[in-house]
C-alpha cells in the first residue's frame, strides 16, 4: 500500500526529446535531451530543462512549447504517464518525442501559457474529483492560498510526504483504511476481516472519479507489436464517469466489474449477475487454452477486453477495485485507466 | 461457502501481490534503468549551467569593463572631435596659406622668367661690352705708345725751350743795358722839357696836341664789321692819338688792326689764357694784357715778342692799367682780392694791396700817383700808389662796378655798374655830377667797359641787347643808338683823335663806327 503509492509517485519515464528540424538554425543540430519525466507530472513543465539546451539554436520569436509523438500532438493536460501508457502499446524506453517552440497547433491543442495553465488545470481536476466524491467542492474551495501553493509545489517537486499532509485536510481518502485492514486481515485473521468488511461497507458508500481512455480496434491481433497505431485523437474515447461500488455479500468489487460498469454499452450481459460470474470464469478459462469450446459462449458478448493499463502496469482483472483506487490514484484524485477493447465485426454491423 | 470465501480472498491478495511486483518491475525498467544515464548527462548540463553562470559573470565583468572603456573612448572621442575640428581649422588655414604661396610662387616664377630674359639680354650686352673692352685695350696700347713718343718729344722740346730762354735772358740783359742808357738820356731831355713847361705852362701843353685835335662827331654808320676773335672779345683799345685798334679775345690772341682800312696788321701770341683786359703805354711801345691764367703779359709792339711775364696773382687777372706819364708802373687787379703794382723796369711786383672786395676795374690818375678801383661791392675807391693806403671811397653803385673811365682832362671819372647806371664823379670831391641811363640799356657782364669821348662831352656804353648807346654829358640824354651787333656788347672804345668809335660783342665781332 504505502510502497505502492511511493512507487507511483517516484515513477518516471525516460524521454529522449529531439528538436524539430524546422527550428534548427545551427549546424550541426543540437543533440537530443535525455530527461526523466515524472509520470504524475505534465509535459510543459519540462521547459525549464529543455529551454537552456535548445535556446541557442532557436530562430527569433516567442517560445510556446509543445510536443508530438509520431506526428501526433500531445495533449499537455493529460499526465505524462497516461500519455505514455496510451500511445506506446509496446513500451519503448526511452520514449522518443519531438519538441516544438514555434507553430503551436491551436486547433488541435488547448493553449498553454506556462506553468500557471498547468497549475489551474490540476486545481480544476481536483475540484472535479472532490465533487464526485463528496457531492461538492467545498473542501477544495476552502483551501487556503498557502495550502494550494504547497500542494502544487509538492506535485511539482514529487514530494509525497508534503502532499499527503496537505491532502489529508481535504478529507477525500476514506477508503484507504477499509481495504488496508481487509488485506491485512486476510493474512492474519480470516474471520475477523470478513466482519470488518461488512461493517465498513455498510458505513461508507462512495463514488470514485475515473477517467477512462478507451481505444477500440476492429482487427484481431495476437501481439501488440502488430497493433495499429493511434495517429489521431479521434480513435481514442475519453470517458469521464464516476463508478459506484456495490457491496454484495461474500464478494468484492473487482477491476473487471468496474470496467464493465463504466462501459455498459459494450457489456449487455452485465445486467445478469449470474451471467457475469460465468463470464469471468470463462475468461479465465480462455486464458488457459485457446481451443476451449467456451468460445461458443463468447459469441454472446459484444466486446473483449484486450488490455487494461494503469500507472504503467497491467494488473490482473480480479484485483479489488478499492485497492486499485487507493494505491494507483493520481494526485488530483482521479484514476486514469487505459483500456483497449476488441470489438467484433458482427457487433459493428449491429 | 467458506471455501468460496477463502478462494476469493486468496485471489484478491494474489492479484495485489502481482500488482506490487508489476510496479517494482516497471520501476526497474524505467527509473532505475535510466536514472544513472540521465544523471550523468545532466551533470554536464548542471556543470555547464555553472559554467554558463561563470561565463555570465565573466561576461558581465567584461561588459562593465567594456562600458568603462566605452566611456573612456567617448571622452577620447570628444577630445579627438575637438582636435579634429581644430585640425580642420588649421588645415583650412594651411590651405589658404598654400593657395597664397602658390600664387606667390606663380608670380615669382614669372619674375624669374623675366629675370632670365633680362639676364640673357645682359649677357649679350656683356659680350658686346667685352668685345668693346678688348678693342679699347688695343686702342689703349696704341695710345700708350703714342704717349711715350709724345713724352720723349716733349722732353726734347723742353730742352730746346730752355736753350731759347737762356738766349732770351741774354737779350733781356742787353735790352736792360740799352734801356738804362736811354733812361739817362730821357732824364736829361725830361729836365729840359720840364723847364720849358714850367715856363710856358698851358701854352706848351696845348701846342703839344694841337696838331691832332679835332672836335668829336657822333658816329652813326658802321663802317667795318671785323670778325676779330673766336669766342668773345672782351677787351679792346686804340693806340694813343692814332687809328690803330688793339683787340684781345678768348682765343688767347691779341690782334692789331688798322681802323681806317679794317685790315689786320699783326697778331701778338704767347698768352696762355683768355685776354680779359688790355692797356698800352703812352709811348705806344708796350701792350700789356691781363690773362685768365693768373699772369700779365707785356709785348713789344714793334717786334711782337713778349718782354715780360708778370706772375704773382693766384687767380684770374681781370683789370690792368699803366701810368699815363711813364712806362714804368703797371697796376693789376685779380679775383684773389689783391691789387698789385708792378715795376716794368725791374720786372716784378713792388707793392700789393689786399682788400676783402674783389676789384673789377682799375684806372690810373693823370698824375700817376693815385689809383681808381671799382669793386664788386659797388664802391669806388682811391689808393696811394706808393704807400698802398686807401685814400677815399664812395658808394658809386648799388651793385658791382663794371667799368672805370677817366676823362681826358683828368677831372671826371665815369663809373658803370650792374644797376644799369653810368655815373660821373668829380675826381677831387668824389661827388656825382651826372647820371646817365636809358630804358633798354642793361649792363651785360661784370666787366662791361664804357668810355668817354676825347672831347669829354659824350659817353658811349654797350648794352645786353646788342645796342650801343651814346649820351650827351651836357644834356644828360641819349643822342644816338647804334644797332649792328647780334649779341651783348662787352666793350666800347673811342679813338683819341675823335673818330672812329669801336665796339666789341660776345661773339667776337668788332664794329667800327664813323
Amino acid at each position: 500500500m504505502s510502497e505502492a503509492q511511493k512507487q507511483v509517485w517516484k515513477g518516471a519515464i525516460p524521454l529522449q526529446i529531439h528538436l524539430h528540424e524546422s527550428e534548427v538554425t545551427t549546424l550541426p543540430p543540437p543533440p537530443p535531451a535525455l530527461v526523466l519525466a515524472p509520470r504524475i507530472g505534465y509535459l510543459p513543465l519540462l521547459i525549464s530543462l529543455l529551454k537552456p539546451q535548445f535556446s541557442t539554436t532557436l530562430p527569433p520569436g516567442v517560445d510556446t512549447i509543445w510536443f508530438e509523438y509520431k506526428g501526433l500532438p500531445l495533449k499537455w493536460y493529460i499526465p505524462t504517464g497516461v500519455l505514455f501508457d496510451l500511445l506506446c502499446v509496446e513500451p519503448e524506453r526511452p520514449w522518443n518525442l519531438t519538441v516544438h517552440f514555434r507553430g503551436y497547433p491551436s486547433i488541435v491543442l488547448l493553449p498553454c501559457e506556462g506553468e500557471d495553465s498547468v497549475k489551474w488545470s490540476f486545481i480544476n481536476s481536483l475540484k472535479e474529483a472532490a465533487y464526485v466524491i463528496n457531492g461538492n467542492s467545498k473542501n477544495v474551495m476552502n483551501m487556503s492560498q498557502t495550502d494550494q501553493v504547497e500542494l502544487w509545489g509538492s506535485v511539482l517537486n514529487g514530494n509525497f510526504e508534503t502532499y499527503r499532509r496537505v491532502a489529508s485536510k481535504l478529507k477525500l481518502g476514506t477508503f484507504e483504511d477499509e481495504y488496508m485492514e481487509n488485506v491485512s486481515s486476510v493474512l492474519v485473521k480470516s474471520s475477523q476481516s470478513t466482519g470488518d468488511t461488512d461493517v465498513t461497507g455498510q458505513l461508507k458508500t462512495g463514488r470514485i472519479p475515473v477517467r477512462l481512455y478507451l481505444w477500440t480496434v476492429n482487427e484481431e491481433f495476437d501481439d501488440f507489436e502488430d497493433a495499429p497505431q493511434i495517429d489521431n485523437w479521434d480513435k481514442v474515447s475519453y470517458i469521464n464517469r464516476p463508478v459506484e461500488i456495490y457491496k454484495e455479500d461474500g464478494k468484492y468489487f473487482s477491476l473487471n466489474d468496474a470496467v464493465k460498469r463504466i462501459l455498459p454499452e459494450f457489456f449487455l450481459e452485465n445486467s445478469f449477475v449470474t451471467d457475469g460470474d460465468a463470464n469471468i470464469n470463462q475468461s479465465g478459462e480462455e486464458g488457459e487454452s485457446s481451443s476451449d469450446p467456451g468460445s461458443c459462449c463468447n459469441t454472446l458478448e459484444i466486446a473483449e477486453i484486450k488490455l487494461v493499463r494503469i500507472q504503467g502496469i497491467e494488473p490482473i482483472l480480479d484485483i479489488p477495485f478499492s485497492w486499485v483506487v487507493n494505491n494507483l490514484m493520481n494526485p488530483e484524485y482521479f484514476l486514469h485507466m487505459c483500456v483497449c477493447l476488441k470489438v467484433s465485426k458482427a457487433n459493428a454491423v449491429q | 461457502m467458506a471455501k468460496a470465501g477463502k478462494s476469493q480472498e486468496e485471489i484478491a491478495s494474489e492479484a495485489i501481490k502481482h500488482t506490487l511486483r508489476a510496479l517494482r518491475k516497471r520501476h526497474l525498467l524505467e527509473e532505475a534503468a535510466h536514472a544513472p544515464a540521465v544523471l550523468a548527462l545532466s551533470r554536464p548540463i548542471v556543470s555547464q549551467g555553472s559554467e554558463w553562470k561563470e561565463k555570465e559573470e565573466n561576461l558581465q565583468v567584461e561588459l562593465q569593463q567594456c562600458y568603462k572603456a566605452q566611456s573612456r573612448l567617448s571622452e577620447q572621442l570628444v577630445v579627438e572631435v575637438a582636435e579634429s575640428r581644430a585640425s580642420k581649422a588649421l588645415l583650412q588655414e594651411k590651405e589658404n596659406a598654400l593657395a597664397d604661396l602658390q600664387k606667390e610662387l606663380t608670380e615669382l616664377r614669372d619674375e624669374c622668367s623675366q629675370l632670365k630674359v633680362d639676364l640673357e639680354e645682359k649677357i649679350k650686352s656683356l659680350e658686346v661690352i667685352v668685345s668693346e673692352n678688348s678693342e679699347l685695350k688695343a686702342q689703349l696700347e696704341q695710345m700708350t705708345i703714342k704717349a711715350n713718343k709724345a713724352e720723349a718729344e716733349n722732353k726734347m722740346l723742353i730742352d730746346r725751350w730752355m736753350l731759347e730762354k737762356m738766349k732770351d735772358a741774354e737779350r733781356l740783359n742787353e735790352a736792360n743795358a740799352l734801356y738804362e742808357e736811354m733812361v739817362e738820356k730821357l732824364r736829361a731831355s725830361g729836365l729840359e722839357q720840364l723847364a720849358r713847361r714850367q715856363v710856358d705852362g698851358i701854352v706848351r701843353q696845348s701846342e703839344e696836341g694841337a696838331e691832332f685835335f679835332l672836335e668829336s662827331n657822333i658816329p652813326s654808320i658802321c663802317k667795318y664789321r671785323l670778325r676779330a676773335h673766336e669766342g668773345g672779345c672782351a677787351s679792346m683799345l686804340f693806340e694813343y692819338n692814332s687809328s690803330k685798334l688793339i683787340t684781345g679775345g678768348q682765343d688767347r690772341l691779341v690782334k692789331m688792326w688798322d681802323a681806317n682800312t679794317g685790315s689786320l696788321s699783326s697778331t701778338l701770341q704767347g698768352c696762355l689764357g683768355s685776354v680779359l683786359d688790355l692797356t698800352i703805354t703812352h709811348d705806344n711801345r708796350s701792350v700789356i694784357a691781363a690773362s685768365s691764367s693768373n699772369n700779365l703779359y707785356v709785348w713789344d709792339v714793334n717786334s711782337g715778342r713778349v718782354r715780360h711775364t708778370l706772375t704773382g696773382h693766384t687767380d684770374k687777372v681781370c683789370a690792368v692799367d699803366v701810368s699815363k706819364i711813364s712806362s714804368r708802373h703797371v697796376v693789376s687787379a685779380a679775383y684773389d682780392r689783391t691789387i698789385k703794382v708792378w715795376d716794368l723796369v725791374k720786372g716784378y711786383c713792388t707793392n700789393t694791396i689786399i682788400f676783402h672786395s674783389n676789384c673789377n676795374a682799375l684806372s690810373f690818375s693823370m698824375d700817376g700817383q693815385t689809383i681808381f678801383s671799382g669793386h664788386v661791392d659797388g664802391n669806388l675807391r682811391l689808393w696811394d700808389i706808393q704807400s698802398g693806403k686807401l685814400l677815399s671811397e664812395v658808394a658809386a653803385h648799388s651793385l658791382a662796378v663794371t667799368s672805370l673811365s677817366l676823362s681826358r682832362n683828368g677831372n671826371v671819372v665815369l663809373t658803370s655798374g650792374r644797376d644799369n647806371l653810368h655815373n660821373l664823379f668829380d675826381v677831387r670831391s668824389l661827388e656825382v655830377c651826372g647820371t646817365l641811363k636809358a630804358m633798354g640799356n642793361r649792363v651785360a657782364s661784370n666787366w662791361s667797359r664804357s668810355c668817354i669821348s676825347p672831347d669829354d662831352n659824350h659817353v658811349a656804353a654797350g648794352s645786353a641787347d646788342g645796342s650801343v648807346y651814346i649820351w650827351s654829358i651836357s644834356k644828360g640824354d641819349i643822342v644816338s643808338t647804334l644797332k649792328e651787333h647780334t649779341s651783348s656788347v662787352l666793350c666800347c672804345r673811342w679813338s683819341g683823335i675823335g673818330k672812329p668809335l669801336a665796339s666789341a660783342d660776345k661773339n667776337g665781332i668788332v664794329c667800327v663806327w664813323t
